[in-house]
């Protein structure tokens, strides 16, 4: 089954339907509504219940009821979705205020003296207030809206960066021994060959992130959880590590208790290998990988460990950033890097309600572990 | 040479389909290349492959019907070639009868050796040769005695419990050959587990800290995660 990779959000056409979107308010489902309107009858309660208690403490206390209920409408505003139930609960307020708190007590009656301007005042403040608030919700939207797009045009510029390099060679290579076949000998064509190959893989882990990073941002969780073996996913990831990358030396280490994690293991498994991988592609000093996993409390933690040189601490707090921009730097001499890489694995650990820390052994190697929690699922 | 067997090649791109020719080819293997699912059927039937390597995605049918329409009337081995990302897909196509599977993108070694193991398996009437010769199975340092219903590591018994003992049993009989968790339970607790992993997994761990020097560096069972498990090929 083919994958598409281009990503129909970035069309501007789809940027502007969403903005649309924003707009109108969109349609709520019937939880949302018993939400909403539960929230709002709750603070109009609590509102008055405020002022039935300041009438009979105080007294007189007409001048603070209103206030009290602009409040209200307020947090309403700001707790609901859309402006409706502001908007019909300032006029409750209203309403309410002239019927119970001010006098005649229990009768609404707008034409007392120098009322109606105060009812109109407090209508329009409730109104402006709730308005305001909605918008300022709405901008939030927006932006963070923006802000993914940005993200997935990093996303963009990074992979069409990674993924121009290793094709580069492959071309290169492939029509270095198609047109000179005789001229070449054949340590030199073996040569080239290799590196077509070692390219390619380079491609296919690529592509492999991609495709696990995508299945993660596409708004909704795609990832299905399934209780599965933390040894098992090791094992296979470690297989696959070693497949790849021969003469590495990796040890595993596993408690004597069987754990059992709910996970998409196929993204776990990718968050492994990218880990291990980062070990041979930026520890250039190190020779052992040690993957190390144990139980902590509900938790099961996967720690991938090396004798290197360890990270850098003036990086360390940049590492889990999204793009991390330290790679460009690092990525001046072409050396492609898995800038993807460290990011990828902290949106699938994130995903799975897990969290991700690295840092230095007191030996000097780096430690970079996550968490994962073994609740049932 | 002489011939090790014909292989039937499902797959409807070129680039691919050539690939693996020449690899068969140097390997001693006759290759037979389609590229849709209808030339497949019907050169199933003319042909009598002594394996299937069949591709899912195919331009005029889906894969899975391919298998279908074959095991109506064939037990030909057939490997699936798979892309990665799905293994619900794998899972299927081994429940509806294929032997094994391999995935997009591969070496050549693991299809080498995928092939082997499903031609070996229909040479031999019993599942297993070496099983019905001299009823038991050894690889590297295990050895499953079928007679005496023990396992051995190095010459020393494992000291499996029943269960586990019949989960190594089933997993030797089909060394090579990718068993899912779905197919063992039923064959060890009956059907009415069938949705039970649980109880699997902690048999295999417990299986894997009795036969293997480290449970997560298997050398004899290695775990093929979200579908099931693969004992390592007999000697």
């Amino acid at each position: 089954m083919p994958h598409r990779l281009e990503n129909p959000k970035s069309a501007p056409g789809h940027r502007l339907s969403r903005m649309r979107e924003l707009m109108v308010p969109r349609r709520q489902s019937g939880r949302q509504i018993l939400r909403n309107l539960g929230l709002t009858l709750l603070l109009l309660g609590a509102a008055s219940g405020v002022c039935l208690l300041m009438m009979n403490s105080i007294g007189n206390s007409d001048s603070a009821v209103p206030l009290v209920f602009v409040l209200a409408v307020l947090v309403i505003a700001r707790l609901t979705d859309g402006y409706v139930y502001s908007f019909v609960a300032s006029i409750i307020s209203v309403i309410g205020v002239n019927f119970a708190f001010t006098y005649p007590y229990f009768e609404v009656d707008f034409t007392i003296t120098g009322y109606p301007l105060t009812f109109l005042t407090m209508l329009a403040v409730s109104l402006v207030v709730g308005m305001l608030t909605e918008q300022v919700k709405r901008q939030g939207r927006i932006e963070a809206e923006a802000e993914k797009q940005r993200m997935q045009a990093n996303l963009l510029r990074a992979v069409s960066h990674d993924l121009r390099t290793p094709l580069t060679t492959i071309i290169g290579s492939t029509n270095a021994v198609l047109e000179n076949y005789d001229a070449f000998s054949d340590d030199v064509k073996r040569d080239l060959i290799g590196h077509v190959r070692d390219d390619a893989q380079w491609l296919v882990r690529l592509v492999e992130n991609i495709l696990s990073i995508t299945r993660i941002k596409e708004g909704v969780v795609q990832i299905t959880k399934q209780s599965e073996a933390a040894e098992e996913i090791a094992a296979e990831a470690v297989a696959k590590f070693k497949k790849r990358f021969e003469g590495v030396t990796v040890r595993v280490s596993v408690p004597d208790e069987l754990l059992m994690v709910p996970v998409d293991a196929t993204l776990i498994e990718q968050v492994l290998i990218n880990l291990m991988e980062n070990v041979v592609l930026h520890a250039q000093t190190a020779t052992e990988i040690v993957l190390r996993i144990r139980r902590q409390g509900a938790l099961a933690e996967f720690a991938v460990e090396d004798n290197g040189a360890g990270i850098d601490p003036r990086v360390l707090p940049l590492l889990f950033e999204e793009m991390f921009p330290h790679a460009q730097e690092l990525r001046g001499d072409g050396r492609r890097n898995l800038g993807i890489g460290l990011s990828v694995c902290m949106s699938i650990v994130r995903a799975h309600g897990g969290t991700m820390s690295a840092g230095n052994l007191p030996s000097g190697g780096a430690r970079v572990a996550f968490t994962l929690p073994m609740g049932e699922e | 040479m002489a011939v090790k067997g014909k292989v039937l090649i499902v797959e409807d791109d070129r680039a691919i389909c050539s690939f693996i020719r020449r690899v068969l080819e140097a390997n001693g293997y006759e290759a037979v290349i389609v590229s849709t699912g209808r030339e497949a059927i019907s050169l199933m039937a003319s042909h009598c492959p002594d394996v299937v390597l069949l591709d899912l995605g195919l331009p005029d049918m889906d894969g899975m019907d391919v298998l279908k329409s074959l095991r109506r009337w064939s037990l030909m081995p057939v490997v699936v070639v798979s892309a990665r990302t799905d293994e619900r897909e794998k899972v299927r196509a081994l429940d509806a009868g294929a032997d094994d599977y391999i995935t997009k993108p591969f070496g050549t070694s693991e299809l080498l050796a995928r092939i082997r193991t499903a031609i070996r398996h229909t040479r031999t009437t019993s599942a297993n040769e070496a099983i019905a010769r001299d009823n038991r199975f050894t690889a590297r340092g295990l050895t499953i005695d079928y007679g005496k219903y023990r396992v051995y590591i190095d010459g020393k018994d494992a000291c499996l419990t029943q269960n586990e003992f019949k989960l190594v049993a089933l997993l030797g009989r089909y060394a090579g050959r990718v068993l899912t968790y779905d197919y063992l339970i039923r064959e060890i607790w009956g059907p009415n587990k069938a949705c039970d992993n649980q109880i699997l997994r902690v048999n295999m761990a417990n299986i894997r800290r009795k036969i293997e020097k480290n449970p997560a560096e298997p050398q004899y069972i290695f775990t093929e995660v979200g579908v099931g498990y693969r004992m390592i090929e007999g000697d």
